[in-house]
């Protein structure tokens, strides 16, 4: 459990997070979102105690991270796959993390065979690829079998297997009942593994609903229809106000009528249907427009020549 | 279907850890190679410079047997400063130091562990060191009519002193961050007093008095260490002076290390 409360961090003048409020409950994947320089990673380092807030505050399992003795068993943590010494191995990197907490050595030994990397185990981290070191920052998170993970990307240069193995992972730490907080920038990876959103802009909240929800509730919503009369059926639709566009597959995309009112209108008509389907957004789609707002609000345009020489 | 959940023995999060916190920290020092090897370096100086002096005879007839023995010990000094800036720089210009953060939030400790390791690491390796390049002179030099010097216990002050300047290294690491800049600061502090000394005039002892080279010269009985050059401070006076300011830049060094962000 992560308790966020009214957060705000300034690095000189810029403000990275904003009177940010949210809670990261047990149980579930909590995917944490927002565009580039929205204030995820800084909250994530404020979370783990690297970054001190300038305001308000954060709670982990209950108490204020620096008051945590034994971090390891509680939060696991996959901040950057840099967070290690390239010419340290991949055992003697997650050792000392280990002895720090007071970890058992065999459990390095665990965790390198749960990742994958026990063949590994004693080569030069400098030269594992992006997917290994990948991995070997989710071994270190997983060194205290803690309660709580809270991973930045994880998914980062990992290949079609990795990206797979590290949802159904995921999947798992939640079901354990754990509190697995995620960010990613990758909308179709997200839809698959996440239950949770947090969404945010410019530092503060933009959504903390249930992916189901924020996608439902912010999707235009489209019915696909298939007819064996198509030409009459559009006639009919338009007739009651609703836009009706073709798709790729000769389908009609009806926006404006809900799936039940097509039903019964085409009933009504005597024109019979072979597919009547409500179709969401994706989340990308949903995400991008969301999110539009925020990231044009950054995008401040230069003040022309002129207007700089006038100041 | 993959298997995380295999039952650990959670150690009972204790108070404060210092021990754990030591453990991880000196298989850090062991583990990578800069860190590992600059104390073996430091220790190597002596010893071989020792041989040197003792077969070329290249002593100044005032000079003791002592003085003659240790004349590696001011470079030795500076890697030892230099191993100390890396014990953290090292950190920062990996990332490491956010691991280690995460993995233990209370930041005093962090560094009273690294601080510890060093002193302890250097005190042991330079003492073993000054011990086996005084045997050494002492069998090259003996009968030669150079006056002897007092070993014991001016060889524990001269491990005492390298223990200093390392911790000293700590402390600039710490508030520089970058290894570079760290290194060529450490290495003016240990070493430009005693360069520009004489352009003070009679200010020389004191500028050059002060610095981490005097105490360790005043150890070594070298007859460089003039009261003209060095002060009139006595060896162990000049530790404790060494000692005191080594103490008062880490206290500053722990205080920025808490307050910024890593």
């Amino acid at each position: 459990m992560i308790q966020v409360s009214e957060l705000t961090k300034r690095y000189g003048d810029t403000v990275a997070v904003d009177g940010l409020s949210f809670e990261v409950r047990p149980g579930r994947v909590t995917s944490f979102l927002g565009p580039n320089g929205a204030g995820k990673s800084t909250t994530m380092r404020t979370i783990v105690g690297l970054d001190a807030p300038t305001a308000g505050r954060v709670i982990v399992n209950g108490r204020r991270y620096d008051e945590l003795y034994a971090p390891l068993f509680e939060v696991g943590v996959l901040l950057d796959a840099k967070g290690v010494h390239g010419g340290r191995t991949a055992f003697n990197h997650l050792w000392w993390l280990a002895q720090s907490n007071g970890i058992p050595r065999r459990r390095v030994g665990e965790v390198l065979d749960m990742v994958g990397l026990a063949g590994a185990a004693d080569k030069r981290v400098r030269g594992f690829s992006l997917g290994m070191g990948q991995r070997l920052g989710i071994a270190s998170a997983l060194l205290g079998d803690p309660a709580t993970l809270i991973l930045d990307e994880p998914a980062n240069g990992l290949d079609t297997e990795g990206i797979r193995w590290n949802r159904d992972l995921m999947k798992v730490l939640a079901h354990e009942g754990r509190t697995v907080f995620v960010s990613s920038h990758l909308m179709s990876e997200v839809q698959l593994a996440a239950d949770h959103l947090i969404v945010i802009g410019r530092g503060r909240l933009i959504a903390d609903t249930p992916m189901r929800e924020f996608i439902e509730r912010n999707s235009e919503t489209v019915t696909v229809v298939r007819s064996a009369r198509p030409t009459e059926l559009r006639a009919v639709l338009e007739g009651c106000g609703a836009r009706v566009d073709p798709d790729a597959e000769g389908r009609w995309r009806v926006s404006g009528v809900s799936a039940s009112a097509i039903g019964d209108l085409a009933a009504h008509h005597g024109i019979g249907l072979h597919e009547l389907t409500p179709a969401y957004s994706s989340l990308e789609d949903v995400y991008t427009r969301m999110t539009q707002p925020s990231v044009e609000y950054r995008a401040v345009p230069a003040p022309s020549p002129q207007e700089a020489r006038t100041r | 279907m993959i298997e995380t959940h295999t039952p650990l023995v959670p150690a009972m999060p204790r108070r404060h850890g210092f021990a754990q916190a030591l453990r991880s920290e000196w298989t850090k020092v062991r583990t990578a190679r800069a860190t590992a090897w600059t104390p073996l370096v430091m220790a190597a100086i002596v010893p071989v410079i020792a041989v040197f002096v003792g077969v070329t005879t290249s002593i100044q007839p005032d000079d003791t047997i002592l003085g003659g023995s240790l004349t590696g010990a001011p470079p030795a000094q500076m890697a030892a400063a230099i191993f100390g800036v890396l014990v953290i720089t090292s950190e920062y210009s990996t990332g490491t130091i956010r691991s280690t953060l995460a993995a233990r939030p209370q930041r005093t400790t962090v560094l009273a562990a690294k601080a510890v390791i060093v002193a302890g690491s250097t005190f042991v390796a330079s003492f073993v060191a000054s011990v086996i390049g005084y045997q050494i002179g002492d069998l090259l030099l003996s009968g030669e009519g150079y006056a002897q010097g007092d070993a014991m216990p001016a060889l524990v002050g001269v491990a005492a002193c390298f223990a200093a300047t390392g911790v000293l290294g700590v402390a600039i690491g710490t508030i520089l961050r970058r290894s570079a800049g760290a290194i060529v600061a450490v290495i003016g502090i240990v070493m430009l007093p005693s360069l520009f000394g004489p352009l003070f005039g009679d200010w020389q002892r004191w500028v050059a008095g002060a610095s981490p080279a005097a105490a360790l010269q005043k150890f070594t009985q070298t007859s460089d260490a003039t009261p003209e050059v060095v002060g009139s401070l006595g060896p162990w006076p000049s530790l404790a002076l060494l000692g005191a300011s080594t103490v008062a830049v880490l206290a500053a060094s722990i205080w920025l290390f808490k307050c910024r962000d890593a």
